[in-house]
């Protein structure tokens, strides 16, 4: 088929609509010493100590920024255990032993209006730092960086788009908590002092599109909109979205706030709620356990480090077991594939998706250009890929595979059945040599 | 059950190339049926010959290519040709058997003496097989049309024994007529141009749609390769662009070239040449199925917009001013050597840059000038 994929078999529909179920926090919580952006942690606490809910246990260490490990349970600190992270890597685990009491550290008092009032932009940065605040949509970009410019800013957008198939988790929120995405918004119009806000949806949701539009008769002139934008797959890219949201085209390896634009996932909204008004870090989540290896695809509400395990446990467990399984963190499309189910919800996984295998064969690419046509950075995946087999890094470089967001689009629509992904990212190893 | 690791993505299009090619034979058929009707025995032959020669071919190239177990011990031709044979995949036998069709239904169905027609079959497709597509390395790698390839070569080697019939429904069956293409092109030849005043006596419109003239025994009834065409746009077996800049071109050029050509000879009317020259020969059949094989084309959009363009302006080139009457095939050959300059990483983008867009008009007004230019000498040298 010479097509440009337009949008991915969706198969959220019904998930959406699904409830949320609040899990009971389990008996040991697991949390990681390192991620995908910092590789060394210092340990505040020694073993047996009690920990409080949302006290400061550990810092991680990244080249440009520091960020604190908070505990996700009141308990004691048993030690460490190593388990997969999301990333793919086996990481150091810290184990917690919930005492189940959930007792806050008494330090995080909520602030007061007032208080909030006074913030500047230089304070929001300091609180989301001290506050481990990231990209929750997936990315576990730190937050505090998107305010850490003076660039004017005249809109802000909310990523609600969750372009991923099999993902509901940001659809769960937008359902259960809009008064804490509202809320949210509006510190961010406070931080940059900006009254636009576009709240972007796929615009096949009614049902968001349906409630925030109710939801928002009650702030009149709060600037705040709901705009539905394409259900293409990846509108939910930052770049496709602004496009799509305010027709700015920004370049890629430019910042959007060099174009006056912020954007935020909406997930991360909420978080950025907890950590100002509530002075409280993430410590739980939402997030989908679902695929067609799965017996019951549920919504969960999770603590942070809770063992994916569990999850699957209240979900009935893996059906079809003749078959071999594909564990996913993270959506069908990007998320890292891992070789066991030995794994922790962190905060930044959306969802756990178990797919059946399914085995393809490869055939010889015949040009066909469905790559190059449904490309959203304007690549050219396949002469990338020949380009990769014949080692030629002149060419390599000038295909320019560095731009590839790895929405792994071309190997989706793929006639030949090639992993042309996987080609591109070793194009990147070579392009960086 | 075991938990496999892979690499993102993990979701796949509902999609094949099996899919693809089987579309493109469905595409066929109509036009298939249309030859095995209308020439009875003579399209059935030329259909068997070349299918048959290209898949034994693809099938002897896998048994050579196929690799013993290199482990000491000694193996036989069986266990090659069993290990050849769990290698071979319905690909292997869909992609020779398109070219093999599209390789027959661009013969005629007669020569004089009928032997040579037999040889010629058999040659062109196995030089068509091996030069134009196993050489390279098989499906995917080839950069000329397997067909076109060797429809060529044998049209060089035995063309003079052609002899082009008209299909058996028609009622009146000028025997030992010439190919449209030829009609248009040389029938007249030495006499440039001119031969556009006699148009419209032998066959109306009418006739060269419904295929009621003579030619090579796919290309003449135009509704077949129409509801092949509409088959393969709703598939998305083929690339729209191609089809529609190949057939814009032409069409807008031809324009020019019936405009000059009605205002500088007497006799000749502007919308006949049109319409002649869009409806004849095998201009429909190489722009359905022939020009859009994605193996011999560019990737990018702008690049096949630029394919299209410069197949299109050798085929008027051939049909205005060449020897040759087949213009099309011809076109679709040069046009495939150029594929992979289009291609070329240093300028190959998928965005229209101005830069293209200025190209691209720079190249219809020197085709425009050209054919003008040309238009007028030929009628001069006639007069």
């Amino acid at each position: 088929m010479i097509r440009k994929a337009t949008h991915i078999a969706d198969t959220k529909k019904l998930l959406g609509l699904l409830p949320t179920i609040v899990v009971e926090v389990p008996d040991r919580i697991f949390i990681a010493t390192d991620n995908a952006r910092c590789n060394k942690a210092d340990i505040f606490v020694k073993e047996g100590e009690r920990v409080l809910l949302g006290q400061t246990i550990g810092m991680r260490h990244a080249p440009f920024f520091d960020q604190p490990i908070h505990a996700t349970v009141s308990g004691r600190f048993v030690g460490f255990e190593k388990h997969y992270h999301r990333s793919g890597k086996m990481v150091d685990f810290m184990v917690l032993e919930n005492d189940h009491k959930d007792e806050w550290d008494p330090s995080l008092t909520p602030r007061s209006d007032g208080e909030i009032d006074k913030l500047t932009r230089a304070d929001f940065v300091k609180i989301l730092q001290e506050k481990a605040s990231v990209g929750l949509g997936g990315s576990s970009f730190p937050t505090h960086v998107k305010f850490d410019n003076d660039k004017p800013i005249h809109t802000i957008l909310i990523n609600a788009v969750e372009c991923e198939p099999y993902i509901t988790a940001d659809h769960r929120l937008m359902l259960d908590r809009p008064e804490r995405v509202i809320e949210g918004i509006k510190l961010l119009q406070k931080a940059f002092s900006c009254k636009e806000v576009k709240i972007c949806v796929k615009s096949k949701y009614g049902d968001l599109r349906r409630v925030y539009g109710e939801y928002l008769r009650r702030f009149p002139d709060s600037g705040i909109s709901v705009c539905p934008i394409g259900n293409f797959y990846p509108q939910g890219w930052e770049l496709a979205m602004i496009k799509s949201a305010t027709g700015i085209e920004v370049p890629q390896g430019k910042l959007p706030s060099e174009f006056g634009i912020a954007n935020f996932n909406v997930s991360t909204v909420e978080g950025i709620y907890q950590a100002i008004k509530l002075n409280r870090p993430v410590v739980e989540r939402y997030c989908s356990v679902t695929g067609d290896g799965i017996a019951y695809p549920s919504n969960f509400l999770v603590r942070v480090g809770t063992p994916v395990s569990y999850l699957l446990e209240k979900c009935g467990g893996y059906i079809h077991p003749e078959k071999n399984k594909v564990f996913i963190l993270g959506g069908p499309m990007m998320g890292a594939s891992l070789p066991s189910d030995d794994c922790i919800v962190t905060k930044t996984v959306t969802s756990c998706i178990v797919l059946d295998e399914e085995k393809t064969k490869e055939e010889p690419c015949i040009r066909c250009g469905s790559c190059v046509l449904s490309c959203p950075a304007h690549l050219q995946p396949c002469q990338i890929m020949n380009a990769v087999k014949a080692v030629d890094k002149e060419r390599i470089k000038t295909l320019n595979p560095l731009k590839c967001i790895e929405c792994g689009i071309c190997t989706y629509v793929c006639t030949s059945k090639i992993k042309v992904t996987d080609y591109v990212r070793r194009a990147k190893v070579f392009a960086k040599m | 059950m075991t938990i496999v690791k892979e690499s993102a993505p993990h979701l796949r299009r509902n999609d094949s190339l099996a899919r693809m090619f089987l579309d493109v034979i469905i595409a066929l058929a109509p036009v298939v049926i249309f030859a095995i009707v209308g020439y009875g025995w003579a399209a059935v032959r030329n259909l068997l010959i070349p299918s048959a020669i290209m898949i034994a071919s693809e099938y002897i190239s896998i048994l050579i290519r196929t690799p013993l177990p290199n482990d000491g011990n000694k193996h036989g031709l069986k266990e090659k040709i069993k290990l050849a044979s769990s290698k071979w995949t319905i690909n292997n036998l869909l992609a020779p058997l398109i070219s093999g069709l599209i390789m027959g239904l661009i013969m005629p169905a007669e020569s004089d003496p009928i032997a040579f027609i037999y040889i010629a079959l058999v040659v062109g497709s196995l030089f068509g097989i091996i030069i134009g597509k196993l050489v390279f390395g098989g499906t995917g790698h080839n950069i000329f049309n397997p067909a076109a390839v060797g429809m060529v070569f044998a049209k060089l080697c035995f063309g003079s024994h052609y002899v082009y019939t008209a299909p058996f429904y028609v009622s009146s069956i000028p025997v030992g007529g010439t190919a449209l293409s030829t009609i248009v092109g040389t029938s007249s030849s030495g006499v440039g141009v001119t031969h556009f005043a006699s148009l419209g006596s032998d066959y109306s419109l009418l006739d060269l749609f419904l295929g009621n003239c003579p030619g090579v025994i796919g290309e003449t009834c135009k509704i077949a390769i129409l509801a092949g065409l509409i088959y393969l746009l709703i598939r998305r077996a083929i690339d729209w662009r191609v089809v529609l800049a190949y057939l814009g071109t032409f069409f807008v050029l031809l324009c020019v070239a019936a405009l000059s050509i009605s205002l500088s000879i007497e006799g000749t009317s502007f919308g006949m040449i049109i319409g002649y020259e869009m409806l004849s020969g095998g201009l429909l059949f190489g722009a359905v199925y022939m020009l859009t094989d994605p193996v011999t084309m560019p990737i990018t959009s702008p690049g096949r917009i630029f394919y299209g363009f410069v197949a299109a302006s050798i085929t008027l080139l051939i049909r205005l001013f060449g020897a040759y009457p087949e213009g099309v095939v011809f076109s679709i050959l040069l046009a495939n050597a150029i594929a992979p300059f289009i291609d070329y990483y240093k300028w190959s983008t998928q965005k229209f840059t101005r830069k293209k867009v200025i190209l691209l008009c720079c190249l219809y007004a020197t085709m425009i000038l050209v054919i003008t230019l040309g238009v007028l000498y030929s009628g001069k040298a006639v007069a």
